[in-house]
C-alpha cells in the first residue's frame, strides 16, 4: 500500500517552477530520501504533502486522501514533521515543551520519558530551551515530531545541525521507528546520510526528479564499466569489463602480481553531479 | 469545528508558564492597577475617568498581551508547529485567548475595586466587560497574526490604541465635523455610555444599545480573527 502518491505535481511561485511535474509514490514502511541542493523544491514538496501549501496543478495524496485533508486533526495524529519552520518555546524546559506535545496528542506520561531516551536527552530534561546548543534544539524538535510514534514522518534535513555522534544516534532511532512500521520521508543534501538510511532516493534538481531508485540500483546503473588493477610493481590499469580483461586478471592472479583490484562504484554525490552537472550544496 | 478541552488546557498552561517568565509583557498587568490608583486619588467622579481606565486597560493589557503572545509564536515558528499538531483552530485560539481573558478579568476586577467604580446595573456592567475582553482579545489576535515579529506587534496595536481609546473623545470633534459622529459607534464609546449610566434612572434602551453594538463588534472581530488564523495555516 502506498502511503504517499504524487502525480504530476507542479508548484509555481511567480515565474519560476519550484516543482515541475513531479511524480512518485512511497509504499508503507519505506525510508524515502529526497535529495537535492538548497532551493531545489524539497521543502515545497513537504509543505504540499502536509497541506501547508496548495499545488498549482497535479495531485498529491497521503494515506489515500488528498493532501489537503492533512489539516484535519485525525490525519495530523498520523504524521509527524520536523522542518526549518519547526519551533520551540524558549522559556520552557525541554520537558515542558514535550509535555505540551504529549497533551496535544493525548498520550500517557511515559511518552515523554520514552522520547527523551530516544533523542538521548534524558539527563537534560530540565534545561531551558534558550540554553541549548543548535544540535540539542534539533533533537528536541525531533522529539516533538515523533513523540506520538507517527505512521508517517516528514524530516527536512534532520541532522543538518548535528555532530556525527548525534547523527548516528538519530539514524539508529529512525531505523528503530522504521522497524516498528513508520514510513519516513526525508529530505537531505547529505548523500552519505541518504545512502546510509534510505531504502530509495529521488534526486531533485531545479524542481524536477532526475532519477529515482534504491541507492544500490542507482549506483549499479551509473557504475562505470571498468575495473582498476594495481600490480605489485606499481603499474596501474583501468580496464573495460569484458572477457579479455577477465583472462588477463586471472593470469595476473595466478602469478600473484595483483596488489589491488576494484570496480569503480560511484557515490550518490557522483551520480548527482553526473545527472545535473552541478555540485550538491 | 471540534474543541478538545484537554488541548485547550494544555495550550493555556503552556501560555501561562511562558507569560509568567516573560517580564516584558507580564509587567503590563500592573498598568490598569496604576491607572486605577492615580484616578482614585483624583476622585472617582472625575469625568471620563472610568471610561479611560477600562478602555486603556483593554488596549494596553488585553489587546497588547494577546498580540504579543501570537506574534511571538509566529516569530519563533511555534505557531506553525502548533498548527501541525491535532489541535484545531478553535483549540489554539481558545487556549491562547483564555489566559488573556482570565488575566484581564482579574486585573480589571482589582482595578474596579481600587478605583471605587459602582455600576448602575451590575449585570450590564459584567456583560459589557466580558464582551469587551473578548473583542479586544480578537483585535489583539488580528494584530498578532498580521505581525511577523514581537516588535511589529507592539507597533501594530498603536492604531488600535489611537482609534479605540480616542473614539470617546470624538464627540468633541463631532460638533464641528459631523463625520466624527461615526466614532460614537466604536465599542469604547459605547462602553463609556454604559459606564456613565446614572444610578437614579436609565431606560432598558440605554443598557441594550451599547450591549448590542459591542456584541456586534465582538462577533465581527472574532470571526475575522478565526478566518485570518485559518488563512495562516497555509502559505501563499
Amino acid at each position: 500500500m502506498d502511503v504517499i502518491q504524487v502525480e504530476r505535481v507542479r508548484k509555481r511561485f511567480g515565474n519560476k517552477d519550484a516543482l515541475a511535474d513531479v511524480s512518485f509514490s512511497i509504499p508503507k514502511g519505506e525510508i524515502f530520501g529526497f535529495l537535492g541542493p538548497s532551493g531545489s523544491g524539497k521543502t515545497t514538496l513537504i509543505k504540499i504533502l502536509t497541506a501547508q501549501l496548495n499545488p498549482t496543478s497535479g495531485q498529491a495524496s497521503v494515506f489515500n486522501e488528498p493532501a489537503g485533508m492533512m489539516q484535519q486533526s485525525a490525519q495530523k495524529m498520523r504524521f509527524g514533521i520536523l522542518t526549518d519552520n519547526s519551533g520551540l518555546y524558549e522559556r520552557l524546559s525541554i520537558e515542558e515543551n514535550l509535555e505540551l506535545y504529549r497533551k496535544l496528542y493525548d498520550l500517557p506520561r511515559s511518552a515523554v520519558d520514552k522520547v527523551l531516551q530516544f533523542v538521548n536527552l534524558s539527563g537534560e530534561r530540565k534545561k531551558k530551551v534558550n540554553l541549548l546548543s543548535k544540535g540539542m534544539r534539533q533533537r528536541v524538535m525531533l522529539a516533538c515530531a515523533i513523540i506520538h510514534e507517527p505512521e508517517l514522518l516528514f524530516l527536512d534535513e534532520p541532522t543538518s545541525a548535528l555532530d556525527p555522534v548525534n547523527s548516528a544516534h538519530i539514524y539508529k532511532g529512525l531505523r528503530y521507528l522504521n522497524d516498528k512500521g513508520t514510513t519516513i520521508f526525508l529530505t537531505t543534501h547529505d548523500m552519505a546520510e541518504a545512502e546510509l538510511i534510505c531504502n530509495r532516493v529521488a534526486i531533485l534538481y531545479q524542481g524536477q526528479i532526475q532519477t529515482i531508485g534504491s541507492p544500490k540500483d542507482l549506483k549499479r546503473q551509473h557504475r562505470e564499466n571498468v575495473v582498476f588493477v594495481e600490480l605489485i610493481n606499481g603499474e596501474a590499469y583501468e580496464l573495460p569489463i569484458d572477457e579479455g580483461t577477465a583472462d588477463q586478471i586471472a593470469d595476473w592472479m595466478r602469478r600473484g602480481l595483483i596488489d589491488r583490484l576494484e570496480t569503480k562504484e560511484p557515490s550518490l554525490g557522483d551520480i548527482f553531479i553526473k545527472m545535473t552537472g552541478s555540485e550538491l550544496l | 469545528m471540534s474543541i478538545s478541552l484537554k488541548r485547550v488546557q494544555a495550550i493555556f498552561v503552556k501560555d501561562y508558564k511562558e507569560f509568567s517568565r516573560n517580564y516584558a509583557i507580564s509587567i503590563m498587568l500592573i498598568f490598569p492597577i496604576i491607572i486605577a490608583l492615580i484616578f482614585k486619588r483624583a476622585g472617582a467622579s472625575l469625568p471620563g475617568a472610568s471610561g479611560f481606565l477600562f478602555n486603556s486597560s483593554f488596549v494596553l493589557l488585553t489587546c497588547f498581551a494577546q498580540a504579543c503572545l501570537i506574534a511571538e509564536e509566529k516569530e519563533r515558528n511555534t505557531l506553525r508547529s502548533l498548527m501541525m499538531t491535532p489541535a484545531t483552530t478553535m483549540d489554539v485560539l481558545i487556549g491562547k485567548s483564555s489566559l488573556v481573558f482570565v488575566m484581564s478579568a482579574v486585573v480589571l476586577a482589582i482595578s474596579t475595586l481600587l478605583f471605587g467604580y459602582e455600576p448602575a446595573n451590575i449585570w450590564a456592567f459584567v456583560a459589557v466587560i466580558i464582551l469587551s475582553i473578548i473583542l479586544y482579545t480578537a483585535a489583539g489576535t488580528i494584530c498578532g497574526l498580521f505581525s511577523k515579529t514581537l516588535l511589529e506587534a507592539s507597533l501594530s496595536i498603536l492604531p488600535v490604541a489611537f482609534i479605540f481609546m480616542g473614539a470617546p473623545w470624538g464627540e468633541v470633534l463631532a460638533k464641528d465635523y459631523p463625520v466624527f459622529k461615526v466614532l460614537d459607534y466604536m465599542p469604547s464609546s459605547q462602553l463609556v455610555h454604559l459606564l456613565g449610566l446614572s444610578n437614579t434612572g436609565y431606560t432598558t434602551g440605554d443598557v441594550l444599545k451599547p450591549l448590542l453594538i459591542n456584541l456586534a463588534w465582538t462577533v465581527v472581530l472574532t470571526v475575522v480573527s478565526i478566518i485570518l488564523y485559518q488563512r495562516r495555516l497555509k502559505d501563499e
